[in-house]
């Protein structure tokens, strides 16, 4: 989220590429919000240089000597990277840039290369693809998970050699306040282009929860990714938009489409500046009740943001990252409690919810894995509970990190209370472990559920029996409940994660809590979504949980309603037949609350649409 | 010649990190180093190399030094697989 918009390069009248080329407009995933409007700079970082037949004898010599300077500087751009990367982004990813940058200047790649370069008298930019991907394919085949992801390290080394090679405009040549379209790049050269000023970056790959994409997020760098042939389509230098909310790019936007744009900039501009104004004040309803607003984040890079926006805490920290990002699954548990640590520490002196492990089963099983319908597979609980090393070494961090702060524990897709039990029981003998090894623990650790899975909504009086808190999670809530996959374009329209059949499920969940004494908090997509809040709010929930960027145009609806209209508004919309009619009725209602978000949000639909791509 | 035989003692295998730290402790000695892994034999002062071993918890590696300074390398060599790279068992 930006703090202060990008300023934008001026547009002339007429588009850059002559004002004949037709508008066209490509739609993605907007992961990382805001607005901006600039020129394109192609940051082509894959291509492969064409053969151009078998060097010269005589060029041999010259030919090393270019793939020495190329890993020379290869090599010190890593290394650089990797001091950027302590400080902006720790320790762990540190590492990551740091050994990358003995694999450029590896030994054995050097002499293959070289090999190739005096034997086969091939260019350095066509020899380096062809050595890495025999060890590529070694790393691909092999059983250990860890090493097939490490194969993407091989990537990035061979796109950085090939950048040098090629003589390709590095990053530092990229003009400022330009907009960066690629195939994809990689979370370090996102920081140095941040570094150089850029407007933006539209991607062809990626989604909202790749690492590229927090990263965006983090340092407020309006992006669009998942673009399909974006890149293919340009030259570079065209006029582009790039709105990171609706997730389109317009390249050779008409001067009337720019003008829309700028108009829409200037009111995410003076909506930030009005958000300003909002964050110190107290999520409270006009008659005095308080709605927790707490975060969602996944990397400790985030927590600055919980001051920014002044969230109570963190109602959901993901921990799958710190799994992922270091490509395998063996993160140690000093490297766990560690981040846990400072994360607690970070949030005090509020509290941090953290979520165990909730991976999909094609993420951990050594072999290609799969299951005809992974979501109804092995996920989440079910795989904690057939993995007790990973259980245990994340209990065992998760507790020895209770003692620096207020810690709870979230564990995902639960669907039996049995599970729960073997949970808990885990966790105390992991707790006596810790114990008697002389780690401090805290005397108590919540210990809660996920429900989004409708059996656990129905059923969740012997659910909140057994647990200490309930955390509802709309996405997978509402996939189960709906029988939607989201990510299936054919059936994507019928996600609604306000159907009236969610919203009774998360009814009887808030009533459970109460009648049980203990907490609920809502912390899927819904929460982050302020067209839902009074809703929310009228359905009893007083614990949010969203991405902090969002607070305060939730927190703006939150001020804006008395409870007894929000309950009044509730009970409208959970007895509607259709969802438009339901639309219909939260439009009004807002438009009467003057909810800002619906100008900047909602107000500009894009222009002609002639996207080829999905 | 120097051989020595290790196994991998920490849980995560030989990631990232204990590569890094091999190639490191193998680049301060002048003997070639090799790590043979059933059958496949690789140069140790290759973090690409140490890498496409696949060597995980329990592997048992044969090491091979030669050089001037090689039993000094071994015996460095031998105390890093010891220590399980100063990581979790």
């Amino acid at each position: 989220m930006p703090g202060t918009p990008p300023r934008p390069s001026p547009v002339t009248e007429a588009p850059a590429e002559g004002s004949g080329r037709p508008e066209r407009v490509f739609t993605g995933i907007g992961v990382s919000p805001g607005v901006a409007i600039g020129s394109i700079y192609r940051f082509a970082t894959e291509q492969l240089i064409e053969s151009r037949g078998p060097l010269a004898s005589d060029a041999v010599p010259r030919e090393v000597a270019r793939f020495d300077q190329a890993v020379l500087t290869a090599e010190q751009d890593l290394l650089g990277i990797a001091s950027i990367a302590r400080e902006k982004l720790g320790e762990e990813s540190a590492s990551i840039f740091e050994a990358q940058a003995l694999m450029v200047r590896d030994e054995s790649l050097y002499d293959q290369v070289v090999a190739c370069i005096q034997e086969d008298r091939v260019r350095a930019a066509e020899a380096v693809p062809v050595v890495l991907a025999v060890q590529r394919r070694r790393m691909e085949a092999s059983p250990s998970l860890y090493l097939r992801e490490r194969a993407g390290d091989l990537l990035d080394i061979q796109q950085r050699l090939l950048r040098h090679l090629n003589r390709r405009k590095l990053i530092g040549e990229i003009q400022p306040h330009t907009l960066i379209v690629a195939q994809s790049v990689t979370a370090a050269d996102l920081m140095v282009l941040h570094r150089r000023k850029v407007l933006g970056c539209a991607l062809d790959f990626g989604g909202a929860t790749s690492h590229v994409a927090i990263i965006a997020r983090s340092l407020g760098l309006p992006a669009v990714m998942g673009l399909g042939d974006l890149s293919a389509a340009v030259q570079g230098g065209e006029t582009l938009i790039l709105d990171g909310f609706e997730g389109t790019v317009i390249v050779h936007p008409t001067p009337e489409t720019v003008q829309r744009y700028e108009h829409r900039q200037r009111r995410y501009r003076r909506l930030l500046e009005d958000q300003k104004r909002l964050i110190p004040l107290p999520p409270e309803t006009l008659d005095g009740h308080t709605v927790h607003l707490r975060a969602n984040l996944e990397l400790e890079e985030e927590l600055p943001l919980l001051h920014q926006y002044n969230a109570q805490g963190i109602g959901l920290y993901r921990t799958e990252i710190q799994f992922m990002m270091r490509g395998h699954l063996d993160p140690t548990e000093e490297q766990l409690y560690q981040t846990y640590r400072r994360v607690v520490e970070g949030a005090a002196p509020h509290e941090v919810t953290f979520r165990l492990l909730d991976l999909g089963g094609d993420k951990l099983m050594p072999m290609p894995h799969r299951e005809a319908n992974p979501f109804l597979g092995w996920r989440g609980v079910r795989i904690l509970l057939d993995r007790p090393d990973l259980l245990a070494l994340q209990l065992r961090a998760l507790l020895r990190a209770s003692a620096h702060g207020r810690l709870r524990i979230l564990v995902p897709m639960v669907t039996q209370v049995a599970e729960v039990d073997r949970i808990r029981a885990v966790a105390r003998l992991v707790r006596t472990e810790l114990q008697e090894d002389g780690h401090p623990v805290a005397p108590q650790v919540p210990l809660g559920i996920m429900v989004e899975v409708p059996a656990v909504a129905l059923m969740i009086d012997h659910f909140a029996r057994a647990v200490d808190f309930l955390a509802i999670g709309t996405n997978d809530l509402t996939q189960y409940a709906l029988a939607v996959d989201r990510g299936n374009d054919l059936v994507a329209g019928l996600f609604e994660d306000m159907h009236p059949a969610v919203l009774h499920l998360i009814v009887r969940t808030v009533d459970a809590g109460r009648r049980h004494a203990i907490p609920v908090s809502l912390c899927g997509q819904l929460a982050s979504n302020p067209r839902a809040t009074a809703v929310l709010v009228g359905l009893g929930l007083r614990e949010l949980s969203a991405p902090p960027s969002y607070h305060p145009e939730i927190k703006r609806v939150i001020r804006s309603l008395n409870l007894p209209e929000a309950e009044a508004l509730a009970q409208q919309v959970l007895v509607t037949e259709d969802t438009e009619t339901m639309h219909e009725i939260l439009d009004t209602w807002l438009d009467e609350h003057a909810c800002g978000f619906r100008q900047i949000f909602e107000a500009q639909a894009p222009g002609p649409t002639s996207s080829p791509s999905a | 010649m120097v051989t020595r035989e290790v196994r991998v003692l920490n849980r995560a295998g030989l990631h990232t990190r204990p590569a890094a730290m091999i190639v490191r402790v193998a680049s301060k000695f002048d003997a070639e180093f090799f790590i043979e892994k059933d059958g496949y034999q690789i140069n140790g002062k290759s973090i690409i190399g140490v890498m496409t071993l696949a060597a995980e918890q329990g592997a048992a590696l044969q090491l091979t030094f030669e050089g001037t300074d090689e039993e000094a390398a071994a015996e460095a060599m031998v105390g890093l697989f010891d220590e399980g790279f100063g990581e979790a068992r």
